[in-house]
């Protein structure tokens, strides 16, 4: 009895150590990795195919840019989306089959692959109508048209993180307390103000995680960069993209993003030119870190603020000393 | 009774809109994949399941003479590697999730709670190209170590055996959807009511069988739910795969023994990504079509099973 108690809560240590580990290691490697490469050449520079030497040369600008222009649009598009979508299961629809119905459509979404959702965007948007959402056009002769862009791969984008983003916003709604609404209709609150002034600042919070969920898949996704972006090493939109007038012409460009900079500068595509690829990797870690800190901070802030402010920080201290009780047996 | 003021109302429209466009995509998405898949699953029938050949009939539909396209394809080889490496992460993630889920949830010191959990949200939220970059670096070499030139050289009629292979694909896979599970493990053990727990510690029983006996069977619909969602992810994951598993259709032969683990295989997902320069030849894009058709239901049934599962009016603990 003793030894199968001591043997159990060996395996878990290990296994809680081993997991640590692993993402430290990770971390730690693609730093080790990756730093020598980075210097501002590499951040200021676009990719460069030569065709001597190592194959590829130039710096990160391009997919960087790429990445950043790609979530802002993609969160554009899917963050009132998706905050449309939390207020209305969790405000509007009631516990009926049609809500019911609903959710579980956007449960099974959240289980499609990137992969298949990509070759979603790929057919919608070989449709010869929507040709004008892209510049470079491939496949025009069978009758096809497919288009690659910034606009099409972030409309694709955003129906991957929609139920995501939902999910996470919805949670943050359903844990507004109460009385908040209460306290809203007691005053003659309509109901939609009540949403618009007291339950979604109060679950700011909740939609803050969300955003950051939805830009990390969309920061960390291949597939719909590779078929409906391009995935074009070199950037093939106007030479002056910061001009207002090439805004347009450059949202219609194909480009790529540091995901699939990485796969084509890995061993395995076709740059095979693992330091750069490392020093990408390491932008992509440093960012994605970034951004959760940024959130973690958010939630920290409102967190004090809660318990400067209103009664609730107590009850939440209240909850936590019984929380904890299990630990302290 | 006052009347609801037209506005409130139009709102509510609005977002009802919204939220049916939203729902409804999932059937546009499943419409689409299956519709451009069913030409060359209704020519293979049965066929796509159980021949194989993928690469051969790929290069000679690539090279067929205009008129004669072939649109009869095997696909066994993928879905064997589908399987085989889901499987084994999911056994792999299986093991280490349990045993992290467990850890953090109990035994896991009030201090240590924090980093260990950042660690694993962290871990979960790596991009999967960077596990493939780090994979093919770190295991894929490790992996060839194993393999003797001697070995290697006798292989070379059946396949190539560069590292690439199966084994590397579980372990790049089952480290990849770890995070996700012990996230989701660690909820479900979370929601076991105290009580539970205190009665059994009150009746003498020690923490270690009260967590086997009482807690793990009490959670048992959140993990196992848990399993699935990540059984889910691990059957679409491509890019990984396609990095660290080999790029060959290849059918491990379990004939040949350990050796078994060392062969190349290539998923369903992997091999949408890897043939996508098909793309606009309308039977091989229809082939494409077709194990996304089938990556699709997989990961439909999945999560319909995991819903059905952890739905709220059964007892024990769900996640959630």
């Amino acid at each position: 009895m003793k030894r199968e108690m001591g043997v159990g809560r060996l395996f878990c240590w290990l296994s809680g150590i081993l997991t640590t580990s692993i993402c430290l290691g990770i971390l730690i490697y693609i730093a080790v990795r990756g730093a020598p490469a980075l210097n501002w050449d590499f951040i200021s520079k676009s990719p460069e195919m030569s065709l001597l030497g190592d194959g590829l040369a130039g710096g990160i600008l391009s997919p960087l840019l790429g990445t950043l222009g790609l979530v802002t649009l993609g969160m554009l598009l899917a963050l009132p989306w998706a905050a449309a979508m939390a207020v209305y299961y969790a405000e509007y629809a009631g516990d009926n089959w049609p809500a019911y119905i609903l959710r579980i459509g956007n449960d099974v979404l959240a289980g499609v692959p990137t992969i298949v959702i990509a070759l979603f965007g790929l057919v919608i948007f070989s449709y010869p109508e929507l040709s004008f959402l892209s510049i470079k056009i491939e496949g025009v002769e069978n009758g096809k048209a497919f288009g690659r862009s910034y606009l099409v791969a972030s409309i694709t984008m955003a129906v991957m993180v929609l139920p995501y983003v939902t999910k996470s916003v919805e949670e943050a709604i359903m844990a507004v307390s109460h009385t908040y609404r209460e306290a809203a209709y007691a005053l003659g609150v309509s109901k939609w103000r009540t949403i618009q002034k007291v339950v979604l600042p109060a679950a700011y919070r909740g939609i803050v995680s969300g955003a950051v969920l939805g830009v990390g898949r969309i920061a960390s996704d291949v597939a719909i960069v590779w078929f409906c972006l391009g995935a074009t090493i070199t950037y093939s939109g106007p030479e002056n993209w910061w001009q207002p007038q090439n805004w347009a012409a450059t949202l219609r460009s194909a480009g790529n993003t540091l995901s699939s900079y990485i796969y084509y500068a890995s061993p395995v595509g076709e740059g095979n030119n693992a330091d750069r690829a490392y020093g990408a990797a390491l932008v992509l870690i440093l960012m994605i870190l970034l951004l959760n800190a940024v959130a973690n901070y958010v939630s920290r802030l409102s967190r004090i603020k809660s318990r400067l402010f209103n009664a609730r920080g107590a009850e939440c201290d209240g909850e936590n000393i019984i929380e904890d009780i299990p630990s302290r047996i | 009774m006052r009347k609801i003021p037209i506005a409130e109302t139009l709102i509510e429209k609005m977002l009802f809109i919204f939220t049916v466009a939203g729902s409804l995509v999932i059937f546009f998405v499943i419409f689409y994949i299956f519709s451009n898949g069913l030409p060359v699953l209704k020519a293979s029938g049965l066929s796509f399941f159980t021949t194989g050949g993928w690469d051969g009939q790929f290069t000679s539909a690539w090279t067929a003479a205009p008129g004669q396209e072939i649109w009869r394809f095997g696909a066994v080889e993928l879905i064997a590697g589908t399987l085989l490496t889901t499987g084994g992460a999911l056994l792999v993630a299986g093991l280490l999730g349990m045993g992290c889920a467990v850890f953090l949830a109990e035994f896991c010191p009030p201090r240590l709670r924090r980093p260990v959990e950042a660690c694993v949200r962290l871990l979960a939220g790596i991009p999967p190209v960077i596990y493939g970059v780090v994979g093919y670096t770190t295991v894929v070499p490790l992996v060839q170590s194993l393999i003797s030139d001697q070995l290697a050289l006798e292989m070379v009629r059946i396949c190539v055996l560069d590292g690439t292979s199966l084994l590397a694909g579980i372990m790049v896979l089952g480290i990849m959807i770890t995070p996700i599970f012990v996230i989701l493990a660690t909820d479900a053990l979370e929601t076991v009511p105290l009580a539970y727990k205190a009665a059994s510690l009150a009746l003498g029983v020690s923490h270690w069988r009260t967590i086997v006996k009482i807690m793990i069977p009490v959670a048992r619909r959140g993990i196992l739910a848990g399993g699935i969602m990540a059984a889910g992810m691990a059957a679409g994951e491509f890019i990984a795969m396609a990095m660290v598993a080999g790029g060959v259709a290849f059918l491990p032969n379990p004939a040949h023994g350990l050796l078994f683990f060392l062969e190349p295989v290539r998923t369903l997902a992997a091999n949408v990504f890897i043939n996508s320069e098909v793309l606009g030849k309308a039977n091989m894009e229809s082939a494409l079509f077709a194990c996304a058709s089938v990556i699709l239901f997989i990961c439909i049934i999945f999560s319909l099973l995991a819903q059905l599962i952890n739905r709220p009016n059964l007892k024990g603990g769900r996640s959630r």
